[in-house]
């Protein structure tokens, strides 16, 4: 058993990095721009090889994968050769600093052809001076610099005769200096350590979006779990028990319908049924800040439509599993001795019936994912998938890859729990 | 009902004697296919859903009386009217027109480019390439065994275990919204699903004595794969790719509604339903009604078809 999940586990590892390099790839491979994309259509060539640079999309692809993966602060602190330290503001804001003498955290800026610094002391108060004495010079007469800048970069300055470059100054505009920053690295720790990196459309780190949204989900996807289940095991053994009464035929064309029709289908049925014709509840969950449950009403809706859907598929695999329990000899035997028959059913089918149904459900709980992405979308509900969706149409890796692997763990992350359940649920299946 | 119910008994077992004496060629085995879909009502029912979309996608040209694309600019937004039976949707155009020509792109014909349309609708060439490379990678994986199996059995469970969602969103909106896109997407989906069950099927055929009288007589694996066990695994793969058909459907209309279908104004189901849900507030609920029941009937269609073709099969069996 211990075996097995290990081996189930390394497989889950394995998944998620072939699945981020797929993603990585895919994205890199298709057309657009995500610079253009965010800034809009009109950007210049100049402006959009800024963004690029300063995002580090210039750099070639396994450097932006590995960045990615494990971090880049590593090969920052190389190439400026001073320890970096991440900090939260009181703000709520990260930032990344230069680990300074006797404690205190430093910056830079390039102003013109000056270098700036910032000293950060206790965690409060900032100071900003002067600090030419840090340029290098190089070789060909110009000055060289690796530093932190304030926004999370690691930058090398170049100022010298041969370099020319315009810079837009705060206040002033833009102004050619003969200095400025040449190649940018954004500093994150990557994700196998918890940094899931800044998200290119908004700007602000993955996660503070991201948790939000899949808490969203998991709100709407827990309700519609608790509401459906019920019913449709219940349903599921009705129509199991008589196979091919009318009750069974019914029950199973009827789940089927529900099953098979597009969720965004059912989602504008019920819209038009119930907040448009007959004006029960509102057709939309638009909550922006709020928790889902400060506006259960809203709720009513996505919980309606993701429970029509799961119910069918519920109710179809717990009646194939029942309608065998019923066909085999020990409920025969029972039967013939002369047991009540509701005693039967639930002493001696259900019990057994129920073991298919609970761990197959899980088993699909990926595809149940579809489901509450489309169900998300058609009433404007604030999760994850809306949050994937927006991601991939802007071509925003960080957020796509953040929400493919939550996304990916989810998934197969309850297979495995299915999977080690169905062995106690049913002590016959052992893995080795 | 049990009346019908026994008749219908007393039909099949009549054939069943008549499979075992004469094996059935041509108008015959045909009779008894028809004979198995009427028998039961849902599959019928099934059947005319299916059907009736095809000749409304077939004769598209001929039943509407407005092109997909033509707006008229008085009369946005309407409602059902004599002159558009289904009402008008934001830009004035007739929704019956779209619905059709709409048809026609999942089912008969498939844009590549604004110039170029192949025969054989988005839907089917998404299932054929999906059952193309599902079988290659079944056959090969049932009939190998071995090493060559375990890396595609792992590398299949690891693409089943990936939401299919995430990767249509990733797909599509990555390689950009297009009828080749989508095809690729269904393609890329389904392929795991029908490798698994060619291989199921190989590995039982793969044991049977003319497999091996073809390898005695020195066939290449090509000849094996595709002219001995891929005809006689050929039962079910049909049953399924029906079932496929309404997948690719339901995943085309799940694209479109998210803004990765045909590009616009291409009259696409999924994303007629997501520009009518704008419209629901100001008073029109036709325009998103009328594409979610078209997508709805054909999907519900297709599913009743295989359902009852794979019962009525299962009986024979």
């Amino acid at each position: 058993m211990a075996k097995f999940i290990i081996r189930r586990f390394f497989l889950l590892v394995l998944t998620m990095l072939l699945v981020s390099i797929a993603v990585f790839l895919i994205v890199e491979s298709s057309p657009g721009n995500i610079a253009k994309n965010v800034l809009g259509a009109f950007i210049t060539p100049e402006q959009e090889a800024s963004f690029l640079a300063q995002q580090g999309l210039d750099k070639p692809l396994f450097q932006r994968y590995w960045f990615w993966l494990v971090g880049s602060d590593r090969v920052a602190e190389r190439k400026c050769g001073f320890e970096l330290e991440r900090i939260e503001t009181a703000s709520g804001f990260q930032e990344w600093w230069v680990k300074g003498e006797n404690g205190s955290l430093m910056r830079w800026n390039l102003e013109g052809e000056d270098l700036f610094v910032y000293i950060r002391k206790d965690n409060v108060t900032i100071e900003k001076r002067k600090d030419n004495e840090r340029w290098v010079k190089a070789g060909d007469g110009s000055s060289i610099f690796w530093g932190i800048d304030r926004n999370n970069h690691a930058v090398l300055w170049v100022k010298g005769a041969s370099s020319e470059v315009w810079n837009f100054v705060v206040g002033t505009g833009w102004i050619k200096s003969t200095g400025g920053p040449q190649s940018y690295i954004p500093l994150k720790k990557g994700f196998l350590r918890g940094d899931f990196g800044v998200s290119l459309r908004t700007g602000r780190p993955v996660e503070k979006s991201l948790f939000i949204r899949l808490r969203n989900s998991v709100v709407l996807a827990g309700i519609a779990f608790v509401v459906v289940m019920p019913f449709a095991l219940l349903l599921g053994m009705v129509a199991g028990i008589n196979e091919g009464s009318f009750q069974d035929r019914f029950l199973s064309i009827a789940g089927m319908i529900f099953s098979v029709i597009p969720e965004f289908a059912t989602g504008i049925f019920l819209i038009l049924i119930m907040a448009h014709w007959l004006e029960l509840v509102p057709g939309a969950s638009v909550f922006g800040e709020k928790a889902p449950w400060q506006r259960p009403d809203m709720l009513i809706l996505p919980v309606l439509t993701l429970t029509l859907i799961e119910l069918g598929y519920v109710l179809r695999i717990t009646r194939a599993s029942m309608a065998e329990v019923m066909r085999s000899a020990y409920i025969r035997t029972a039967f013939l001795k002369g047991l009540p028959f509701w005693k039967v059913i639930f002493r001696h089918a259900a019990k057994n019936a129920l073991i298919a149904p609970i761990t197959v459900i899980m088993l699909h709980v990926n595809w149940l994912m579809g489901g509450i992405v489309i169900v998300e979308v058609v009433f404007g509900y604030p999760g994850l998938g809306q949050y994937l969706l927006d991601s991939a149409l802007y071509k925003d890796v960080n957020a796509i890859e953040a929400g493919t692997m939550i996304m990916v763990l989810l998934a197969v992350g309850t297979q495995l729990f299915a999977d080690v359940l169905y062995t106690f649920l049913n002590p016959r299946i052992r893995y080795s | 009902m049990d009346n019908t119910k026994s008749t219908s008994k007393k039909n099949q077992n009549s054939n069943l004697d008549q499979n075992i004496d004469v094996p059935k060629k041509g108008k015959g085995r045909f009779r008894d296919t028809l004979k198995i879909l009427f028998s039961s009502k849902a599959a019928t029912i099934g059947l005319i859903l299916v059907l009736f979309w095809v000749f409304v996608a077939l004769l598209a040209p001929y039943i509407t009386s407005y092109s997909p694309m033509e707006q008229d600019w008085k009369a946005p937004n309407k409602g059902p009217s004599i002159a558009h039976p289904l009402g008008t949707d934001e830009l004035g155009r007739d929704i019956w027109s779209r619905l059709a020509y709409g048809a026609r792109i999942v089912l008969i014909v498939m844009p590549i480019s604004e110039k170029l349309w192949i025969p054989g609708g988005t839907a089917i060439w998404g299932v054929i390439a999906a059952l193309f490379c599902g079988a290659s990678l079944g056959l090969i994986s049932g009939y190998k065994g071995g090493w060559a199996d375990e890396i595609i059995m792992r590398l299949l469970d690891a693409m089943m275990s990936i939401p299919v969602i995430l990767l249509y969103l990733i797909i599509v909106a990555a390689l950009g919204a297009s009828a080749v896109n989508v095809v690729i997407a269904i393609a890329i989906v389904g392929t795991p699903g029908v490798a698994r069950l060619v291989r199921s099927l190989t590995l039982d055929i793969r044991t049977r004595d003319y497999v091996r009288a073809a390898e005695t007589r020195g066939e290449t694996l090509l000849y094996i794969l595709f002219m001995e066990i891929l005809p006689n695994a050929k039962g079910p793969i049909i049953i399924d790719a029906m079932l496929r058909v309404g997948y690719a459907i339901f995943a085309m209309g799940t694209l479109g509604f998210l803004g990765l279908g045909m590009p616009p104004p291409s009259p696409d189901w999924g994303s007629m339903v997501a520009k009518g849900r704008e419209f629901i507030l100001i008073g029109n609920p036709w325009a998103s009604l009328w594409p979610s029941l078209a997508i709805a009937s054909l999907v519900v269609g297709l599913n009743l078809l295989a359902d009852g073709l794979r019962e009525e099969s299962m009986r024979y069996q």
